[in-house]
């Protein structure tokens, strides 16, 4: 496994609804990625299709393996590249039961999805209505670390990325679609969750206007000790370049030592009180 | 800067050539045309004035080119009296004396107007509609409202008055009281009996599920104020959510069909 990787961190905005339109602003992105060394190019939640989609993610949804997930397979075997992408994805048992799925594909294809345990149906958010949330966290072990993958609003439940830790995660991915209001909570559980993990934690957002929405962007990397290693504009594209150094994780391990220092019999206490809410 | 992005994005996404909107010499037309002019460029803003003869105010005229000259846009003024006049003439019920059904002619009659040029030169109309008065529901429904875009009916107009003076809108048109020139004399907050000031952090309250006791206890006043402005914020959904129907199949317009708005 490689000890050093470099990430491309390709926050875009998405042509609503059309899919061959984004694979293919996607293939651009990770061919020039490629060419500045990126070994994993990632893109925000849902940036096969866009996020305000409403009633239409029914037809543009698609199952894993798929001929959308094929595509971007395609396009990692070509670039000897690592890819993680959002999509709507729909179970291959029924015909209209959906997952807000986060996918990671390599030059070795299909590696692995992951299903958004928490899904927002609040303020301008109406997800319940059209997903089923998932039930595991994700955690795929690569030729370039242990990635773990969490979806936006996951991220302000910190059991989601404390699962992926403990399943060996040393790159938490977050990919997001965010809209303007919201910077500041982003901002600081980014951080935290790096810190409480002691992990590198990449979160890409979305950008452009949906439905009067606006996605900020400001995608980053988070080192395992808090710092914003790497920092993309707000509001618009962008593809931010950055390395990881998973040596790093060591020294951080020891200062801040989170993980030795968990209480398990806590969390018989935490599902007590948290069923009796 | 969001406002602006907010205009610009759904202008090119939309493709049309630019934007029209009604001008009427006030602090919201004002800053939506203004803005607009920053978004896009004055060079595809076009500012209608339109005056009638009952409302006609000289300064208005003048405040609405000063923006203009200001910002770089174009206008263009036309008269609709001689259509309002066909109007009262031709409504065999008309009543002269009931000044809110007369002056709707006129909010609907300007939306004519400025929608022919729209639809002439492939332009988007764009709204000037402030939050205080669309959840007061302080508006004619197909009239003044009526828009593609509405780039401030997400500030209060305490808010739209900072924005306004932040862009650098003329202080002469900071300093007039509000009205929407449906009649003569007519005042904003003469007609809605409450201050702006007032109003807004009421509004603010029940936008954020304050309740009204704890509204009121805040701002020093009387609970039965802040009981009258949230039954009349309650009672104008009508006019905000429009195209109503009843549920009779699988889906339904307005209610259960929820599609992506697309642009234009």
């Amino acid at each position: 496994m490689e000890n050093k990787i470099k990430l491309a961190l390709a926050q875009i905005s998405c042509k609503r609804g059309d899919k061959k339109a984004n694979i293919k602003k996607m293939e651009a992105l990770v061919n020039k990625a490629k060419k500045q060394g990126a070994n994993l190019t990632i893109f925000p939640e849902l940036s096969l299709t866009g996020y305000v989609v409403r009633d239409q993610i029914y037809e543009l949804a698609e199952t894993i393996p798929g001929p959308s997930v094929k595509a971007l397979e395609d396009i990692a075997r070509k670039t000897n590249s690592y890819i993680i992408f959002g999509m709507p994805e729909l179970s291959e048992k029924t015909k209209a039961t959906l997952y807000n799925a986060a996918v990671l594909v390599g030059p070795e294809g299909l590696i692995g999805k992951y299903r958004k345990m928490y899904l927002p149906t609040h303020s301008v958010f109406e997800e319940k209505r059209y997903f089923r949330a998932g039930y595991q966290a994700a955690v795929f072990e690569t030729k370039i670390g242990k990635i773990g993958l969490i979806i936006c609003y996951d991220i302000f439940f910190p059991e989601v990325s404390r699962l992926t830790r403990l399943k060996g995660a040393q790159l938490i991915v977050c990919i997001s679609a965010s809209p303007a209001i919201r910077k500041a909570f982003f901002e600081a559980l980014t951080i935290a969750r790096a810190i409480e993990n002691t992990a590198f934690l990449a979160y890409v957002n979305l950008v452009g206007i949906e439905d009067g929405l606006q996605f900020w962007g400001g995608s980053r990397l988070v080192g395992p000790k808090g710092k914003v290693l790497a920092q993309a504009k707000y509001d618009e594209d962008d593809l931010v370049m950055c390395d990881v150094d998973y040596a790093d994780i060591k020294p951080v391990e020891t200062f801040v030592p989170t993980l030795r220092d968990l209480r398990p019999e806590l969390f018989d206490e935490l599902k007590k009180h948290a069923e009796e809410l | 800067m969001k406002i602006r992005r907010f205009i610009k994005d759904y202008v090119e996404k939309s493709k049309v050539k630019g934007i029209v909107l009604g001008l009427s010499g006030g602090i919201d037309s004002s800053t939506v045309a203004a803005l607009s002019a920053l978004a896009i460029g004055g060079k595809k803003v076009l500012g209608l004035i339109l005056p009638e003869k009952e409302t006609y105010n000289e300064k208005d005229v003048e405040h609405a080119k000063l923006v203009a000259k200001k910002f770089g846009f174009k206008t263009k003024m036309v008269d609709i009296t001689p259509t309002l006049e066909t109007f009262y003439k031709t409504i065999p019920n008309f009543d002269p004396d009931d000044k809110v059904c007369k002056g709707n002619i006129k909010a609907r009659t300007r939306m004519i107007y400025i929608y022919y040029f729209a639809n002439r030169h492939n332009m988007l109309v764009c709204g000037s509609s402030d939050k205080s008065e669309t959840m007061m529901g302080y508006f004619t429904k197909w009239g003044d409202v009526a828009a593609d875009i509405s780039p401030i009916m997400d500030l209060y107009k305490t808010q739209v008055r900072k924005l306004a003076q932040h862009i650098g809108i003329p202080k002469e048109i900071l300093a007039k009281p509000s009205s929407p020139a449906l009649w003569p004399g007519q005042l904003a907050e003469t007609e809605l009996g409450i201050k702006y000031e007032t109003l807004d952090l009421i509004l603010y309250g029940l936008e954020h599920f304050m309740e009204t006791k704890d509204i009121a206890q805040q701002l020093g006043i009387e609970k039965t104020l802040v009981e009258r402005i949230k039954s009349r914020w309650l009672s104008m959904e009508h006019k905000r959510r429009m195209l109503l129907t009843t549920k009779l199949e699988y889906r339904t317009v307005g209610a259960d069909f929820r599609l992506p708005r697309g642009e234009y």
